[in-house]
């Protein structure tokens, strides 16, 4: 199966701190690829090395087999790829329908429909839609990130720890959300919470120290327990 | 383990000192001396701002409210009593209270804000120090300013020289050792990196209010010299243009090495001098600045470590004086002299 | 009464051409978190070559066309030469700004001679009318009017248009606007060539207001627009508004009741709100 992103051996600093050592994984296209670690582990920094947030000291990355590194981030989003920030980012002065229309960057049909799609599996978003997304709850501004993401043909979905902070119930909604999405789109997914990683994930990279350490098939590594324990601190 | 340097450097810098003695027997003009003090004085005033600036990492926009303030409290106080020595000290003494005081309190206001509000907050202040001196006729003269008679011993254009240079001297000596004190090194960190060093435990703001607080001091004596030197003050003291001539000094020469502000000075008093004197061939050299302007701002994209920091680090092959040292600690056992 | 409000006009109109100066500047800071000290300088470009088309021309619209010209070429010159190389770092871009502020000032005297100019109104705002027991100066009425009409147009753009959405949120989180795609420098850079049309159109308006006109205005404004813009709060549009018409007002009234302390007026409002209320009196969302 063709990799939609690949990347080889990549290093990366935060400021003056070396946090990724050596990440290399690969994510096949049609499936939801799981990262997963301890905090502290480098999780966010892969995501937003991806981005272009963070620069690429050594390594590769490609997206749909050309190299993305050193690229700036509006051409690496715009090549196909949508991100969803561990804090959100969603822009508290405006609505949530502005915070969809920034996002948006046709109006065509096609734009339209994802809209009325992700709308849909997020009714909160239209109760919402004139409400400033300062003002939304932790998991409003959840789905509103996600919405933000998907509603462009992204080819590639980043999604950062949607269940951070989150109450069971929206934990399910979200699950349950991203598993709808799967369908349509490539994602990775940076997890803690197991129970929903191991809900919606095929493959796994587990990410430790800025490095990546163990990987396989979702479904083996409910089975391994040492590499739980080892890694995640589950036992 | 730089000590040998440092020993060398000093030795230049003396020797330089030394050879500036001679000056006033070879340059008998009383206008070329006077430009001579002209840099001694803007030198001191420059150091000053470079504590800030290029020590601290601090922006002022009104630093000249300190020079200000030195210039007038000297001439008030020459002014309305008898022009001796006492008066001139006595004057002297009020200058740097002042000084010390308005500074703590601006300091203490603003420097626990962003960058930019002590910017503002001060260009604010000495704007209205500008407006006090204009409008407190009685004690000012306004904006035309007022005459006043010096002390005997500094009415010789000779001694005037001597005295500014030797302060100049002294204070370079007496800031690059508070520079490297162990109080200097964490206002190097701050400049480096504010955030780790509050996290390493210091009081990052109270660091910064005692480092404006000796350059408000440092640069209101700069004042003091300067209102002798003229024999006369007005309202110019307190102008932006003097903020401004003082930050092209210090980025010119180079910010964070203290000899670069003293090398700036030098190189914009003559150059205003010479630029000026060339007005008479062609009347683009009485817009002088844009050159000047022109070349300050090239200096900021290609050399901002100014003349100085860029021969230290090309041909000196010494790293930017960046806070490389212990991290680890609170910085105070640890730091040895000239590392 | 008719004192208070001839006053009243008069703060307004002050305070109107101060908004359009400090419009421009507290925009480029909230979006790109960039200092200019060289506002000042697309201002008095505008003044000068607006009335110099003016009275070349006879025509007051044409030298407000030309000085709105110069101001977005001198916008795109100096967000590239000046600005692009200094960006995310604020020591630098202060330095920086600063220096150019003083070549474009400079610049004035060589282009257009080292003097002080004389401008008059052109006929049709000359002169002004009576309403009851009040003198209306045509002039500052239009000036408010104009002031109101750019206030109204910008806001329907922030608030309507998708590129108005994308400089809103670009203030709050940029890094969040490129990752959905979006070339936040070349939103800026229009911003920035938009606001220096601002303080270019500010610039001329200025110059028929006052009716003098000279290259110390650069720096003198540049310093008032900060002002401006740190009362209002940096990054906020609709705080620049608020603020420009407070220090117009204050200048205003101080400048009839307690002429000696009208020069101080600017620096006593920022002083007391940055002791009081340091992040200025509208805080930009985050």
């Amino acid at each position: 199966m063709e990799n939609l992103l690949e990347l080889k051996k990549v290093e990366a600093f935060v400021q003056h701190y070396h946090i990724l050592h050596d990440i290399s994984f690969e994510v096949p296209k049609g499936e939801v690829t799981v990262l997963l670690g301890r905090n502290g582990a480098g999780k966010t920094t892969t995501l937003r090395t991806i981005m272009g947030l963070n620069r690429v000291s050594k390594g590769s990355i490609s997206f749909k087999g050309e190299s993305i590194v050193g690229r700036t981030t509006f051409d690496i989003a715009n090549s196909g790829i949508g991100y969803v920030p561990e804090d959100q980012g969603i822009f508290g002065g405006l609505t949530v329908g502005e915070n969809l229309r920034v996002a948006m960057k046709k109006e065509d049909e096609k734009t339209t429909e994802r809209l009325e799609w992700i709308l849909e599996l997020f009714p909160d978003l239209k109760k919402f839609w004139k409400k400033e997304g300062g003002q939304l709850s932790g998991g409003q501004k959840q789905m509103l990130s996600i919405a933000r993401a998907y509603v462009n043909e992204n080819d590639l979905l980043l999604i950062d720890e949607p269940s951070k902070g989150l109450a069971p119930i929206m934990v399910d909604k979200v699950t349950e959300s991203i598993q709808q999405m799967k369908e349509q789109t490539t994602i990775v997914l940076v997890e803690q919470n197991f129970m929903m990683a191991s809900q919606i994930g095929t493959r796994f990279y587990i990410i430790d120290d800025g490095v990546t350490v163990h990987s396989g098939a979702m479904d083996e590594l409910k089975e391994d327990k040492q590499s739980m324990k080892k890694y995640l601190g589950i036992s | 383990m730089n000590l040998r340097r440092v020993e060398t450097s000093t030795w230049i810098y003396l020797a330089i000192s030394f050879l500036l003695i001679f000056i006033p027997f070879i340059v008998t003009g009383r206008s070329m001396q006077f430009i001579f003090i002209q840099i001694f004085i803007f030198a001191i005033f420059a150091m000053s701002y470079d504590i800030l600036l290029g020590f601290t990492g601090i922006i002022s926009f009104g630093h000249v409210m300190f020079f200000g303030i030195g210039a007038y409290s000297t001439a008030v106080t020459l002014g309305r009593m008898d022009a001796t020595i006492g008066s001139f000290v006595l004057g002297a003494i009020i200058a740097l209270v002042i000084a010390a005081i308005v500074s703590l309190i601006v300091g203490a206001l603003t420097l626990r804000l962003k960058s930019h509000f002590y910017a503002m907050l001060t260009l604010a202040l000495a704007g209205l120090f500008l407006v006090l001196a204009e409008k407190w006729r009685s004690v000012t003269g306004g904006n035309d300013g007022f005459t006043f008679s010096l002390p005997e011993f500094f009415r010789d254009s000779e001694t005037m020289y001597w005295f500014s240079l030797l302060s100049m001297v002294l204070i370079f000596f007496g800031l690059r050792r508070f520079t490297r004190s162990p109080f200097g090194r964490v206002l190097m960190a701050i400049r480096e990196n504010e955030n780790r060093t509050e996290s390493l435990g210091f009081q990052v703001t109270y660091y910064k209010v005692l480092a404006s607080v000796v350059a408000g001091v440092v640069a209101s004596f700069a004042g003091v010299l300067y209102a002798l030197s003229l024999r006369f003050v007005n309202t110019a003291v307190f102008a932006t243009d003097l903020t401004i001539d003082v930050l092209l000094m210090t980025i010119i020469g180079g910010v964070g090495t203290l000899i670069g502000p003293i090398v700036g000075a030098g190189l914009v008093e003559f150059a205003h001098h010479w630029l000026s004197g060339l007005a008479d061939v062609h009347w683009i050299f009485e817009r002088w600045i844009i050159l000047y302007g022109i070349v300050y701002v090239l200096v900021v994209i290609f050399f901002p470590l100014g003349i100085v920091g860029t021969i230290q680090s090309k041909f000196m092959n010494r790293p930017v004086r960046a806070l490389r040292t212990n991290r680890k600690s609170d910085g105070k056992k640890e730091n040895r002299k000239g590392a | 009464m008719e004192l208070f409000i001839s006053l009243v006009i008069n703060g307004l109109a002050t305070g109107m051409l101060i908004f359009l100066l400090a419009a421009g500047l507290t925009l480029i800071f909230g979006l790109m978190s960039v200092l200019n000290f060289a506002h000042g300088g697309l201002f008095i470009w505008g003044a000068y070559t607006g009335v110099w088309v003016f009275q070349m021309t006879n025509s007051f619209t044409l030298g407000i066309v030309a000085a709105i010209l110069i101001g977005l070429l001198l916008g795109l010159v100096t967000e590239r030469l000046v600005i692009r190389p200094v960006y995310g770092n604020h020591m630098q871009q202060i330095l920086i700004t600063l220096g150019f502020m003083l070549v474009l000032q400079e610049l004035i005297k060589v282009a257009f001679g080292p003097d002080q100019k004389a401008v008059f109104p052109p006929d049709f705002l000359a002169g002004s009318f009576m309403v009851g027991d009040i003198v209306l100066i045509k002039y500052r009425l239009f000036i408010i009017a104009v002031g109101i009409l750019v206030f109204v147009i910008a806001s329907l753009i922030l608030k309507k248009s998708r590129i108005g959405l994308i400089v809103r949120a670009g203030v709050m989180d940029k890094e969040m606007v490129q990752a959905l795609g979006i070339n936040i420098k070349l939103v800026f850079m229009l911003v920035f060539m938009t606001g220096a049309g601002l303080a270019a159109l500010s610039g001329i308006l200025h110059a028929v207001y006052s009716g003098v006109i000279y290259a110390e205005m650069g720096l003198e404004f540049s310093i008032l627009a900060f002002i401006v813009v740190v009362i209002g709060g940096m990054g906020s549009f609709p705080g620049s508004l608020f603020a420009a018409i407070l220090v117009g007002l204050a200048q205003a009234f101080m400048a009839y009741y307690v002429p000696a302390l009208s020069l101080a007026v600017n620096m006593l409002l920022m002083t007391i709100v940055l002791i009081f209320r340091p992040q200025g009196l509208f805080q930009v969302k985050g």
